[in-house]
């Protein structure tokens, strides 16, 4: 489904991200992980298309990313509060980005109404913009916007940070879900090792921008991850 | 602990990134500085040689006595309008030992070395110092200059008060406006007991000890008031609103591009930046008024275009200027999703035809100057339509500086969303349609010049797709820059 070759991308001669080859096949749940400064949010980003890649492509679905815009239609994503607009309510935002992606209002209510218990009733129906909204609650927001429209491709950066335990925990049956029932490939970025292996068929470690592991996950891998970052620590 | 303070507003001052800026807008700033600077201390200086020769039998002090009242209430309309409200950035404050009323002190102390303090300064000490110069008593002047500054930082003190309830701004205007209709109309002139009370301070030195104690008790209020809601879910820290959710959906007729039109109307609705720039846009419309009541302009019908411009334009000028930049807060999001630019571009040039119309709609009364000025003015129109919304989403593409939405544009250090090729853009939409109607006007006639800036306009909506489209690709090749430079600021 993506493919990523000869990838970089560099700043004023510093290299931040330089990845020779990456093969992510359709349906797969991809985990990335590494610490600050490792090259998740630039790759994502260069995913998208926000950043203009140095050298290499990323093809998604056979389209050049940096190339045509044909991939927006299948790939959507909620990587950080500025994908969400603060001065409109949730139901509007899930409406509007509903109408972008050429979903009627009754569409979106029907997804909505599915991720009902992921909201806690703390989303709907709030009479709050979303700017007013806790950062927790603004990122159930971005997550569910991001899975209107059935896309193929779902990019969520870092969706585990500032959730509530109960919320992390749905929110990991969510992606299993879409991932193995739905065919839908999921990338996901993560601090946290643990849920990155629950839910990940497979995790990649960036280092410096560079690919340094690249793991199925097993019963194994989370001791794996936990010796290989805390070589890094003692270093 | 003040000098911390000091030290930390500097640095605030000296590291935000509107002073990072290119050198071109620094000079550009210091020039504006010094031009109303410049222009407020020649205004004090002459004013009592003017209103000496303009009104010869009234002592000039009176005259100013007479109208302190509408240059109080105007003052406070303005800073309503433009003032920022101190928000010190409390929260890291909270939890350090240092005494609240400190902080607080400081805060309100911050608030009294604003731009719209100093600026009736340089009118009122200039003023005075003319005053002495021509014999008036030491005592008298000096006090009653001491008790301008006082009412100056009163109105500072009274707009922190009243600041967060719209309504009072509504209530300081319809005043002003009954006060100067009444005043107009010969009923009742408020500015004669007043103008008497202030002859009266004049007279009386000892009397600017009450500007002195009304000032002094509105600090003390705004003190309590602030200490009160010293807390983070208190005064200082933003209100939540309640949402007002209107139904736009009459709105879907426009097709595709209804979703961004909906979201542009809630845009300007929800959020202090550009609800400012629509109530600027709004007093454009009384920019004919200047140019078409001088006899001096009829004769230059050049000026009278340019004019005219203004009339329908206001709204096309002072949004559309800004028309990536209002969508910079989440400006990532819409590149990633799934959206031609083409339909966004077009959803904001709706937008401008539509302001234009309302605004021709209501530059009817301009009528009342007579046809050739209000066929001029609807020329004006479809030259906006036509031509100047095009000219405006050019010029977008080049401004990259993200736009605060819910924060009020600070005067001077308004940055926010401006930049020097902002103004070269802004020059063909006033020269072009000033070059289209004078050439024909010298060779052929008024009317001929009139037809000529119409047909620009008429010119550009014929082959609007065509120009779309050149945008379009101007935009996407400034997509990473523009992206870039939106997330810069955080």
């Amino acid at each position: 489904m993506i493919t990523t070759s000869n990838l970089s991308k560099t700043y004023n001669d510093v290299t931040v991200l330089n990845i020779e080859n990456l093969e992510i096949p359709k349906g797969q749940s991809f985990g990335l992980v590494g610490n600050n400064g490792a090259g998740k949010t630039t790759y994502f980003s260069l995913l998208l298309d926000l950043i203009q890649p140095s050298t290499g492509h990323i093809e998604n679905n056979g389209v050049l990313v940096h190339e045509s815009e044909d991939w927006k239609p299948f790939t959507a994503s909620f990587v950080d509060e500025s994908f969400l607009i603060g001065y409109l309510t949730a139901e509007e935002y899930f409406y509007f980005i509903g109408e972008l992606r050429g979903q009627k209002p009754s569409d979106v209510d029907a997804l909505l109404a599915q991720f009902e218990d992921f909201f806690h009733g703390e989303i709907l129906g709030q009479k709050k913009y979303l700017r007013d909204l806790s950062k927790g609650n603004q990122k159930k927001a971005g997550i569910v916007a991001a899975l209107i429209g059935n896309p193929e491709v779902i990019i969520l950066d870092e969706p585990f940070a500032n959730l509530d335990p109960t919320t992390q925990i749905r929110l990991k049956g969510i992606v299993k879900n879409l991932a193995e029932k739905q065919g839908v490939t999921v990338l996901i970025s993560s601090h946290d090792l643990m849920h990155v292996t629950d839910v990940c068929e497979r995790i990649v470690v960036l280092e410096k921008g560079e690919v340094v592991k690249d793991l199925e996950t097993s019963e194994a891998t989370l001791k794996e991850l936990e010796a290989h970052f805390s070589q890094e620590a003692e270093v | 602990m003040f000098k911390r303070f000091i030290s930390l507003e500097w640095k605030q001052f000296r590291r935000a990134s509107y002073f990072q800026k290119g050198l071109a807008i620094k000079i550009l700033l210091f020039l504006a500085v010094l031009y109303f600077g410049g222009a407020a201390i020649m205004l004090g200086v002459g004013l009592f040689f003017i209103l000496k020769k303009a009104i010869p039998t009234v002592d000039p002090i009176q005259t100013v006595n007479n109208f302190l009242i509408y240059w109080f209430l105007f003052d406070l309309l303005i800073r309503y309008f433009m003032q920022q409200l101190p928000v010190m950035n409390i929260k890291p404050l909270m939890t350090i030992p240092i005494k609240r009323s400190t902080v607080i002190h400081f805060l309100l102390g911050k608030t009294s070395i604003s731009f719209f303090n100093f600026l009736p300064l340089f009118i009122f000490l200039p003023f005075s110092i003319v005053l002495l110069f021509q014999g008036y008593p030491v005592i008298n002047v000096l006090c009653w200059f001491v008790a301008m500054v006082a009412l100056t930082l009163s109105n500072n003190f009274i707009n922190f008060l009243i600041n967060k309830d719209n309504k009072a701004f509504y209530g300081i205007l319809t005043v002003l406006v009954v006060f100067v209709a009444l005043e107009v109309k010969g009923v009742f002139k408020v500015s004669q007991p007043i103008g008497q009370a202030f002859n009266f301070l004049y007279n009386n030195p000892y009397v600017a000890i009450l500007p002195i104690l009304l000032e002094v008790g509105l600090y003390r209020l705004n003190f309590s008031f602030i200490k009160k809601g010293f807390y983070l879910d208190g005064a200082i820290s933003k209100k939540v609103k309640e949402v007002n959710a209107t139904d736009l959906s009459w709105m879907n007729r426009f097709g595709a591009v209804a979703p961004f039109l909906k979201n542009d109307i809630k845009l300007i609705w929800r959020n202090v930046r550009p609800r400012q720039v629509m109530f600027m846009s709004f007093i454009f419309l009384f920019y004919g008024v200047i140019f078409y009541t001088q006899e001096v302009y009829r004769d230059m019908p050049a000026m009278l275009a340019f004019a005219s411009m203004f009339v329908t334009g206001g709204f096309l000028m002072t949004f559309g200027q800004l028309v990536p930049s209002w969508d910079s807060e989440y400006y990532k999001m819409l590149m990633s999703q799934n959206i031609p630019y083409k339909t966004y571009l077009q959803s904001k040039w709706y937008l401008m035809v539509f302001a234009v119309i309302l605004s021709f709609i209501l530059s009817t009364p301009y009528i009342y100057f007579g046809w050739d000025i209000y066929g001029m003015i609807a020329a004006g129109a479809v030259f906006n339509i036509g031509l100047n919304s095009f000219i405006t989403l050019y010029g977008g593409v080049l401004n990259r500086v993200p736009v605060e939405l819910n924060a009020k544009a600070k005067a001077f250090s308004n940055t926010n969303g401006f930049n020097p090729t902002q103004l070269l853009i802004a020059l063909p939409k006033f020269a072009l349609p000033m070059l289209l109607f004078y050439i024909p006007y010298k060779l052929i006639s008024y009317e001929a010049g009139i037809i000529a800036i119409a047909i620009g306009g008429v010119l550009g909506i014929i082959f609007r797709n065509y120009i779309f489209n050149i945008i379009e690709s101007v935009y996407q090749k400034g997509k990473y820059k523009t992206i870039a430079a939106f997330s810069e600021k955080k």
